[in-house]
């Protein structure tokens, strides 16, 4: 018995400390470093800390409360109806109320043709949508970056920056050349267990994973094609599931306004090379617009390259010069680059621009973030982010194709790779999860060294 | 122009063509001996250069080399072979050609396909034959990425460890920069004609293109270290040549109108493994410096050759006054001595040709003036001789009839005196007859001794002919005893024939002639009296026939005191002569074989119609 005792109490002693180290501790300042703009719109790193949408996503690709509590759809999906979360506050101590969500939102529908919407209005506590055509995955849409919810004027009526809303963190400024936000100490969700997040942009792969080599950043980026690289130095990776689709989007304009030509830029596209080689087999080649986890008929939808085709489907249809607009990163330069050299060798004369700078745009490679697990929602996002508002209705695989197939048939797009995104961490920070786009959740993130 | 302008003109020409020669060959042997200069040094700088190129191409090389000797690649050829997989040395040649400072490097794959290119990254995975060169270093046109093309200078090493093999090729670009570093004296400028390329597709070896494929001459494309060359259009036809034919060039090139503004230019044409030539690179010199010392010595040359001749022209007036000034002294002795001045005399200066032709010529005047004096004495003599005859002769004649008729009134004395007063009377008959006929021959002479002088008056030649043959042919008519009278036939131009004569002297000669005719025609005959107008003349003729005249007749025929009649004197012919020659004219006879004499009388036309 005695000895039971004791090895009881030997597990208890040995267990204790495992069951201190993986419970959170609230404080600590987390240094994010990313490549890009963290305001970027829809995607900057920094909106979902700011901001909170009507709903949120769960981990089934779910759509649940978030400002909103509750919706009821009515109309046929005509007419949607979402009740605000009570007693929530902006950054500002402005109270969330429904007028507010309505000029936000319309914001946002400035800003994005893609509302699926035709009018919003407060009712009450209530915020109603309504449209001419069903909006089957309106609750599901509103999770996304595109629809969070900030406060667009302060009491007096003067025009915020738009970096004020009710998210777990508040903006602080730019503070020893960092983005700083600090813990929202009131925030509907409760208090994130950081107190501050300093998001240092505008670094290069290298110096992120230098600074945190050496301690000076906790989270820094992992681009899919440097994947291998960062598990040959091993890093602590964070990776999601394949989210980002790189895709050709081909303008239908004077110039390419010939569908035969959009299909045969379609067949000279070399997705393999792509993927083998630029993005170091961390892609998933495909020509569907929806990853085939999702869906299961991506394979319906021919990958290979048929360059004979191609050259037949061109017909000798001679065409100008035209130019391919890639990010000016260098990897994205360098797939339009090689999707260039691919379209060359089908009678195209392709010139890669620096999508920022390029003052027209035949043919741009974009990338298209996959806005939930959850595929009728995911495929409406995408449409209506390449401007597509033809809400996705059918929610079976068949629909879904029909749907997709259709689309794909314009050769408007042309879908290369579906990409993970990644992000390496220090040894410091714990429990973070990505969302179903990939994104980090910082909200729920601690640090091990944290009081 | 006289002796000395000739001599003059001679001297200077001869002068001057001899300096123009001298001065001409100097300019050309030193024309040819600048350009031989200039071609050496042209010739030395683009040795200077091919060797500096050279040892950047052997900078190439070794930097290739270097690479693929080195460890980390070494390991990674070995992974590429081993695994199969290159994609992780994607960005590799990005990395290495930035650490050995090379514009061009791309890894080439045991199948020889580009595992990673640092000019073109996305260029993976497509063929690159170049990689297979075995040749240390060459020139090859590398597609970029925009679209155009760029020269450079490649090695291609395989990397050692690896089997089957991995390649590295390498290169730096052929651009302004290239140029710029190149060792250039002052003068001289380096610059660089490439062709935009044939932009073929990536699996194509771009120096396959065939030299016949080249676009036309685009000057634009023709940039030195500082940018585009100035007039490159003048460098066409050098560039042409040298990429049609794959041979340097070389030439000169004036870059403006201004002889100073042109090159010595050397065209070097770069070509591929293949031989096809991707570029052109031009070694000019300027001739600006070599041009202006030309000029200056020439500017010296034409000085001095005109300072030559214009002291040759000075030497040339002297010597041509001193060797024509005894001969003008001869030329005017001559004149003066054809003038009738036979006293002349000429200095004699020197021994030479010039002074024994003087000394000639002295002796040829005094021997003239001796000879003509005795000539004169001699046709003194001869005159007085024949004047003498003829008196003699034409007095004899009626003093013979003289003396018998005085012998008989002598004789008539002892005759009754009836008789002798028959005789007296046909004595004294006879003596006044022949003392009439001495009266007529004393008479004769005068005239012919005391021609009056002409009294030249306007007169148509129509005019005198017709008072001639108004007086005579009446008397021709009636006086002639023998049964055929003598006709008379005028032969007048209607047009005017004006004279500027003496009416009178020129009556009494024609009347003269007219008489000789009509004795001429002692059995009758035509005689015919033309004139016609000439150009500046007046022909006048005056035709019988008769017998003719014989040659010696004609020859002698104006000979005073020449006659071929019994009684005549010999001196109307020498006065109508005279009264012809008096104005101007000319007298001849022509005598025609079948019979018939013309004398043709030539006088100046008058200018005043009368």
């Amino acid at each position: 018995m005695l000895r039971q005792v004791v090895i009881s109490c030997l597990i208890a002693l040995a267990v204790l400390p495992a069951a201190a180290r993986t419970r959170p501790h609230y404080g600590g300042t987390l240094r994010i470093e990313v490549e890009g703009d963290p305001w970027k719109v829809p995607d900057g790193i920094a909106w979902s800390l700011v901001h909170d949408g009507l709903t949120r996503m769960d981990s089934n690709g779910t759509a649940i409360p978030a400002l909103a509590v509750r919706w009821e759809t009515q109309n046929d999906n005509h007419r949607w109806q979402f009740w605000l979360r009570p007693n929530v506050q902006f950054h500002s101590g402005w109270p969330l109320k429904p007028s507010t969500v309505v000029l936000s939102l319309s914001g946002s529908c400035r800003a994005d043709a893609g509302c699926p919407w035709t009018t919003v209005h407060a009712v009450g506590t209530s915020i109603v949508f309504t449209s001419d055509s069903p909006m089957p995955n309106l609750p599901a849409l509103l999770s996304g970056n595109g629809y969070l919810i900030g406060q667009a004027e302060s009491e007096e009526g003067k025009a915020l920056p738009g970096s004020v809303g009710t998210g777990p963190f508040h903006f602080v400024g730019l503070q020893n050349g960092a983005e700083t936000f600090e813990a929202n100490e009131g925030s509907w969700q409760g208090r994130p267990f950081v107190d501050k997040i300093e998001i240092f942009s505008h670094k290069s792969i290298h110096d992120q994973w230098l600074d945190l080599s050496v301690g000076r950043a906790d989270i820094v980026e992992v681009p899919a094609e440097q994947l291998r690289v960062a598990q040959q130095q091993h890093l602590t990776l964070l990776t999601s599931p394949p989210v980002t689709l790189l895709a050709l989007a081909v303008a239908d304009s004077s110039l390419l306004s010939n569908p035969n030509i959009r299909g045969a830029i379609a067949l000279a596209v070399d997705r393999s090379a792509l993927s083998n080689v630029i993005f170091q087999k961390q892609g998933e080649v495909t020509a569907s617009l929806l990853p085939s986890a999702l869906t299961g008929y991506s394979f319906l939808f021919p990958i290979e390259r048929d360059l004979n085709k191609a050259h037949e489907m061109r017909g000798g249809l001679a065409t100008p010069a035209l130019t391919l607009a890639a990010d000016n990163s260098a990897t994205m330069q360098l797939a339009a680059q090689r999707l260039a050299l691919n379209l060359h060798e089908a009678g195209f004369n392709v010139q890669v621009a620096n999508a920022a700078t390029a003052q027209h745009k035949d043919l741009a490679l974009i990338q298209l973030t996959l806005a939930s697990s959850q595929p009728q929602s995911s495929l409406e996002s995408m449409l209506r982010s390449v401007g597509v508002s033809t809400p996705v209705i059918e929610n079976t695989p068949a629909g879904l194709y029909k749907t997709e197939h259709e689309f794909l048939e314009t050769h408007t797009l042309i879908p290369l790779l579906y990409l993970p995104r990644a992000y390496a961490v220090s040894g410091r920070v714990r429990d973070l999860r990505l969302s179903a786009s990939g994104w980090p959740l910082l909200a729920d993130v601690s640090l091990q060294d944290a009081q | 122009m006289n002796l000395r302008q000739k001599l003059l003109l001679l001297f200077s020409l001869t002068v001057a063509a001899a300096v123009a020669a001298v001065a001409w060959t100097v300019l050309v042997r030193i024309r040819l001996v600048f350009e031989q200069r200039d071609q050496q040094e042209t010739a030395l700088f683009v040795s200077q250069f091919q060797r500096e190129f050279q040892h950047r191409s052997a900078e190439v090389a070794a930097a290739v080399d270097h690479i693929a000797a080195s460890e980390h690649v070494r390991a990674m050829a070995f992974e590429i072979v081993q695994s199969g997989d290159a994609a992780p040395y994607l960005t590799e040649a990005q990395t290495l050609a930035q650490d050995a400072q090379l514009d061009f490097l791309e890894i080439v794959g045991a199948d020889g396909n580009v595992v990673s290119s640092a000019q073109w990254p996305a260029r993976f995975g497509y063929p690159e034959p170049a990689a297979e060169l075995t040749t240390t270093t060459f020139l090859k046109r590398e597609d970029l990425p925009n679209g155009a093309s760029a020269l450079g200078l490649f090695a291609a090493r395989p990397i050692r460890g690896a089997e089957p093999a991995v390649h590295l090729v390498g290169g730096k670009r052929l651009d302004q920069s290239f140029l710029a570093d190149l060792p250039a004296a002052p003068g001289m400028q380096i610059s660089l004609y490439s062709d935009a390329g044939a932009n073929p597709s990536p699996g194509t070896d771009p120096s396959t293109v065939p030299s016949a494929n080249f676009a036309a001459f685009d000057p634009a494309r023709l940039l030195s270290a500082t940018g585009p060359v100035t007039a490159a259009a003048r460098y066409q036809s050098l560039i042409d040549s040298a990429r049609k034919t794959g041979l340097p060039a070389s030439s000169i090139l004036y870059l403006t109108d201004h002889r100073e503004d042109s090159v010595n230019a050397t065209a070097i044409p770069l070509k591929s493994e293949s031989g096809t030539v991707l570029a052109v690179l031009t070694v000019s010199i300027s001739r600006g410096g070599m041009v202006e010392a030309q000029q200056h010595i020439r500017a010296i040359a034409y000085g001095v050759a005109a300072g030559g001749i214009l002291f040759a022209i000075i030497c040339s007036l002297w010597i041509a006054a001193r060797v024509s000034r005894p001969i003008e002294q001869l030329a005017r002795a001559a004149e003066q001595v054809a003038a009738g001045n036979w006293e002349t005399h000429v200095p004699e200066r020197s021994r030479d040709e010039v002074g024994q032709l003087a000394r000639s010529f002295n002796h040829m005047t005094a021997q003239l003036t001796s000879q003509r004096e005795q000539l004169i004495q001699t046709e003194r003599v001869a005159a007085w001789r024949e004047l003498a005859r003829r008196l003699a002769h034409e007095l004899k004649n009626p003093l013979f009839p003289l003396q018998l008729t005085v012998e008989n009134l002598v004789r008539a004395r002892a005759l009754p005196p009836n008789e002798f007063d028959e005789v007296f009377n046909e004595s004294t008959r006879t003596l006044g007859m022949e003392i009439a006929n001495l009266k007529t021959i004393i008479s004769r002479f005068s005239d012919f001794s005391k021609m009056p002088k002409p009294e030249l008056e306007h007169v148509d030649a129509k005019g005198v002919i017709e008072r001639v043959r108004s007086l005579y042919e009446t008397t021709a008519a009636t006086s002639n005893p023998v049964p055929q009278p003598i006709r008379f036939e005028l032969d007048v131009s209607p047009e005017p024939m004006p004279l500027h004569v003496d009416p009178e002297l020129l009556h009494r000669a024609l009347s003269n002639l007219v008489l000789n005719a009509m004795d001429a025609m002692p059995d009758g005959g035509t005689l015919t009296l033309s004139a016609n107008p000439l150009a500046n003349h007046i022909e006048i003729r005056v035709s019988d026939t008769g017998a003719g005249l014989t040659p010696e007749e004609c020859e002698r025929l104006f000979t005073p005191y020449y006659t071929t009649k019994q009684h005549g004197t010999g001196l109307g012919l020498a006065i109508v002569q005279s009264v012809i020659a008096d104005h101007s004219g000319t007298i001849a006879v022509e005598s025609r074989p079948a019979g018939g004499a013309t004398f043709v009388i030539t006088l100046p036309k008058s200018s005043l119609e009368v």
